[in-house]
């Protein structure tokens, strides 16, 4: 018996944003990091080009379908750096959800990257502290690790606005 | 290339890094009790508000403490190195001064202690 399954042009489109974020993440995670946590999160930049370009819904996959493939590649699924990475993005999602519905305020590439860097962070860090480390010391690497993420989360909002700008260019 | 609600979420980034530096890695507040153990000896509690000279003889000779002003200091030590002079005033809870050769130490210590432990 065939099986044929019907897929729509959104799935294809998922499943290609989605590869191209994974390929970010794994990338990235060979990077070496002075303090744990700490990495730019380029991948982010996919996700924020699919917010703008294709709605809040295609975001949700591909920022999934990235933590969980990403994981499974790298050998992470169900560790504690799979739970971080997913309380990131779920958190980044959320505000990026809610920032995309706030009536009469309109955000750039720039307003909604640095939003969910810093919601990521955020997320990422009291899971740390709640779940792994339950320790006071871990908040002074808070400041450290928030001006990692604003800058991150600048640098990768420009990237994000450069490329759309480019997309709609047709180039 | 940025929208006005970007410049409102930037100004609030910007904003919140001072604050987290500020309240996370401030200077830890100021002490209120002065604790000086000597060798062999249950450890002396006294305020740090208390203005007073305190002499201590440790294995050596005698350490002369001031507590003055909510600060505490070693003002004589029969060391040869005076470290725990050269360390001046302490007034955060968590600060320590010690006198080795001595065996004495001084310590602040606040409502809340800011440090488990200490290694030096």
């Amino acid at each position: 018996m065939k099986l044929t399954l019907q897929t729509t042009q959104e799935d294809h489109r998922i499943a290609w944003l989605a590869a191209l974020a994974i390929a970010i993440h794994i990338a990235e995670s060979v990077l070496p990091t002075p303090i744990p946590g700490a990495k730019p999160g380029l991948a982010n930049i996919i996700t924020i080009i699919c917010l703008m370009q294709y709605g809040w819904r295609t975001a949700v996959w591909v920022s999934l379908l990235r933590v969980l493939v990403g994981s499974l590649l790298i050998g992470t699924f169900l560790s504690p750096t799979f739970a971080l990475s997913l309380a990131g993005a779920s958190a980044s999602i959320a505000v990026l959800g809610l920032a995309s519905r706030l009536p009469g305020i309109e955000f750039g590439a720039v307003g909604y990257s640095l939003l969910a860097a810093m919601a990521h962070m955020a997320a990422q860090f009291f899971t740390a502290w709640l779940f792994f480390i339950p320790h006071e010391g871990l908040l002074r690497l808070l400041p450290v690790l928030m001006s990692m993420a604003v800058f991150f989360g600048l640098t990768s909002g420009i990237i994000a606005h450069q490329i759309i700008v480019r997309i709609k260019a047709g180039r | 290339m940025f929208k006005r609600a970007d410049y409102v979420v930037i100004f609030f980034a910007l904003l919140l890094l001072p604050y987290l530096y500020v309240t996370l890695w401030g200077n830890g507040s100021y002490g209120e009790q002065v604790t000086i153990r000597i060798a062999n000896q249950p450890p002396q509690h006294y305020s740090l508000y208390d203005n007073r000279r305190i002499t201590i003889e440790g294995v050596l000779g005698d350490n002369l403490i001031e507590i003055k002003g909510g600060q505490v200091r070693f003002i004589e030590a029969p060391c040869q190195n005076k470290l725990c002079i050269q360390s001046g005033w302490l007034r955060h809870d968590g600060e320590l001064a010690a006198c080795l050769p001595n065996g004495v130490t001084v310590s602040v210590s606040g409502r809340d202690n800011r440090f488990d432990a200490i290694n030096f």
